[in-house]
């Protein structure tokens, strides 16, 4: 986890995942995203940088309608996941969200057992049919989460007791034992110390297998150590989007070369 | 150090000061503060002194109603006097008032104070003057129940009259019976004797916590029993009617409802509710439940009902507080999962926050039970002598009081041997709010402890 390992990122050409559209957000009268319009691939790690109230983190949440819980946010523009458009009327925001997980700044896990927070998403959705299955989804996810071995003698205990980087690991397990397509994860290590922070990235570096895994991240340097693809966003705008090691070196616009110099941000 | 000063480094400015000597400001904000303390001790103090001045009173003056001075007598239950025909037909025994079971224990003094060889010159209707007038019943119920017994001599222990227990609590003495037309000397003086003899004793009396309310003549025969069932039928009106009602309305507005001003003058609306005094919520129980719905008099249904609308914004506003505690954090989790709203909230929202609505709850209940306006106005306070109902619908619908309201009825009465059981019925209602108090902490602390 070197900041010189910018080039080692391999980039392959991936099947478009998420496609967004000329995407606006308001929240009431402010306009928090101004036409947007970016593609996201299939198993690639794609991170969202700008600096602080850029509308990184709200775009990210319009990818699985978490704005809905707000009131007085409206998204307009077509995003779609597979080409189907995540904001049709027919779509439930439920089953979206099945589809794309969530990881969020501040460990979340519920007041519950540890496995009971990892079983909980396959069991609203009936991903089991008996014990045995669920108990094989949450040893799996666990394994995924990169968390098994140090939590696999002590699953009835409450995850709230875990230590922070240990409860974002399971709050990843919880997201991935659904199943989801898709995982997003909102400023993962924030809340982090660097050692914990170095576990999750490399957690979600092999979380690309499967994934598409899209990240809002203040830390530049966690960005070319753990993206493919880089977006940078300023006010509302997503300025600049691309290979990261090419958004690092080479960035295109001056706004884009300001920040990551370190002029603005 | 000294090299440093050599070296001509720049002196300290002069305006630095030792930190040990405080200085005009910081001496002036000590006392400030020192002050704010003391204004808090003091206001602290004065609330303890209340607290203990409010628990000595009432301790001091109603643990006395607890106690109830009774005489031991052996009655001859006279086939003459209570079976005429000898058929031991009940029809007929029911004949007899309980004016005709008087001589009986007129007779029954008489020996007994023969048989201990006290003089006097009361004549026996005096002497048996000393029972309640509670005891003539206490024999006819029992003749009626013990047919078989007729004939036989029994022991019983009456109650004795409320001079006489006065007297026994130091609230009468041969001052005070100077004008009294229900006591005399002599009948003290034989008090005396029988107390000597043991026959006369003062002890713990069951049924003024299980009985019911006696008419003026008896105070000593007077009990919370009934009125006790009265108040828990309307909590258990109160506990199924505002418990889910106020849950739901809480849950709906807190997690599903839109915020528009429609929401906005609902939640003003039932702030202001929880405000409104409690005698109004009675007057509008009198219009609606019983002018209107014909609902009975006097019944706990209708005072449940009444309490019901009364604890529902109490209800609400701490369920909506608890439900506010909750961190947003776990919401956006449950929902990150693709949980629906109503999944993250009967899931994971609810029980974080079932102590504090659980809490509430039992707050608004125990308000409800020491409630006393709204009663009066639905007819739950005044003499309710009934035996204590069988089932729970009849003791719903049935006329009843309830403890506040039987309090304020023994307080108002002239016998300050009522006066007596006014605080004792104080103390039994302070029971019941401590216990439920005690409830509400016990499951704060268990769901708590869950998680």
């Amino acid at each position: 986890m070197k900041d010189s390992n910018i080039s080692e990122n391999d980039v392959i050409t991936q099947p478009v995942k998420i496609a967004a559209r000329n995407v606006q957000v308001y929240y009431g009268d402010n306009h928090a995203i101004k036409d947007v319009n970016v593609e996201i691939d299939d198993k690639t790690v794609t991170a969202f940088i700008g600096p602080s109230g850029c509308g990184k983190s709200t775009f990210l949440r319009c990818i699985n309608r978490m704005n809905d819980t707000i009131d007085i946010c409206r998204v307009t523009g077509d995003i779609e996941i597979d080409g189907e458009d995540i904001y049709d009327r027919k779509v439930d925001p439920v089953q979206l969200r099945a589809k794309v997980g969530m990881v969020f700044q501040k460990p979340n896990p519920f007041p519950k057992s540890i496995y009971d927070n990892v079983a909980y998403g396959p069991r609203i959705h009936g991903l089991a049919r008996n014990k045995a299955e669920l108990d094989d989804i949450v040893e799996r996810a666990l394994k995924r989460g990169a968390i098994w071995n140090e939590v696999k003698d002590r699953l009835n205990e409450p995850g709230t007791g875990l230590s922070g980087g240990q409860q974002q690991r399971l709050c990843i397990a919880r997201a991935v034992a659904t199943e989801p397509e898709v995982l997003l994860m909102d400023e993962p290590c924030s809340a982090l110390d660097p050692i914990a922070t170095a576990q999750v990235e490399e957690l979600i570096d092999e979380l690309r297998q499967n994934y598409s895994v899209v990240i809002v991240t203040h830390s530049m340097q966690q960005a070319a150590r753990v993206s493919q693809k880089t977006a940078f966003f300023h006010l509302g705008h997503l300025v600049e989007f691309g290979d990261t090691d090419k958004i690092f070196t080479a960035p295109e616009d001056p706004r884009t070369e300001s920040y990551i110099t370190g002029r603005i941000g | 150090m000294t090299d440093v000063a050599n070296t001509g480094a720049p002196a300290a400015p002069k305006t630095s000061k030792s930190l040990l000597t405080q200085d005009a400001r910081t001496i002036k904000r000590n006392r400030a503060e020192t002050r704010f303390k003391m204004y808090g001790i003091a206001a602290i103090s004065i609330g303890m002194l209340m607290l203990v001045i409010l628990l000595t009173t009432i301790i001091g003056r109603g643990t006395g109603a607890f106690q109830q001075t009774f005489i031991t007598l052996s009655v001859p239950l006279t086939e003459a006097k209570i079976d005429k025909t000898g058929t031991r037909d009940i029809e007929q025994i029911k004949k007899v008032s309980t004016f005709g079971y008087a001589p009986l224990l007129s007779a029954a003094f008489a020996q007994k104070v023969t048989e201990l060889g006290i003089e006097t010159d009361l004549k026996p209707k005096d002497m048996a003057n000393l029972l309640s007038k509670d005891a003539p019943a206490t024999l006819r119920d029992y003749v009626l129940e013990n047919l078989d017994q007729i004939g036989q001599t029994v022991e019983f222990e009456f109650l004795a009259q409320s001079r006489v227990d006065g007297y026994l609590k130091d609230r009468v003495d041969r001052g005070s019976i100077a004008n009294d037309k229900n006591i005399s000397a002599e009948q003290l003086d034989l008090v005396d004797g029988l107390l000597v003899a043991g026959t006369l004793e003062k002890r713990f009396n069951i049924s003024f916590i299980t009985g019911a309310d006696a008419s003026d003549a008896r105070p000593e025969a007077a009990g919370m029993g009934v009125s006790m069932i009265g108040s828990l039928s309307m909590m258990l009106v109160v506990l199924v009617l505002a418990l889910p009602i106020g849950v739901a309305a809480s849950i709906y507005l807190e997690e599903f409802a839109p915020k528009n001003w429609i929401t906005d003058v609902i939640e003003v609306n039932i702030s202001n509710l929880a405000a409104v005094p409690s005698i109004v919520f009675g007057i509008l129980g009198l219009a609606v439940f019983i002018n209107y719905m014909h609902l009975p008099n006097s019944a706990p249904l209708v005072g449940g009902l009444v309490l019901t609308l009364m604890t529902l914004p109490t209800i609400i506003i701490s369920t909506r507080a608890s439900l506010k505690a909750v961190p947003p954090s776990i919401r956006d989790a449950a929902l990150g999962v693709g949980a629906s709203k109503m999944q993250s909230v009967f899931h994971h929202v609810l029980p974080l926050a079932a102590p504090g609505i659980l809490t509430g709850t039992i707050i608004g209940l125990a308000q409800a039970l020491g409630e006393t306006a709204p009663l009066l106005l639905i007819g739950m306070v005044g003499f309710i002598a009934s035996n204590p109902p069988e089932t729970i619908a009849e003791g719903l619908l049935s006329p009843n009081s309830a403890m506040p309201a039987q309090i304020y009825e023994w307080a108002k009465r002239s016998d300050p041997a009522f006066y007596e059981r006014a605080w004792g019925g104080i103390i039994i209602l302070l029971v019941f709010l401590i216990s439920m108090n005690a409830i509400a902490v016990m499951l704060r602390r268990r769901f708590e402890r869950r998680w």
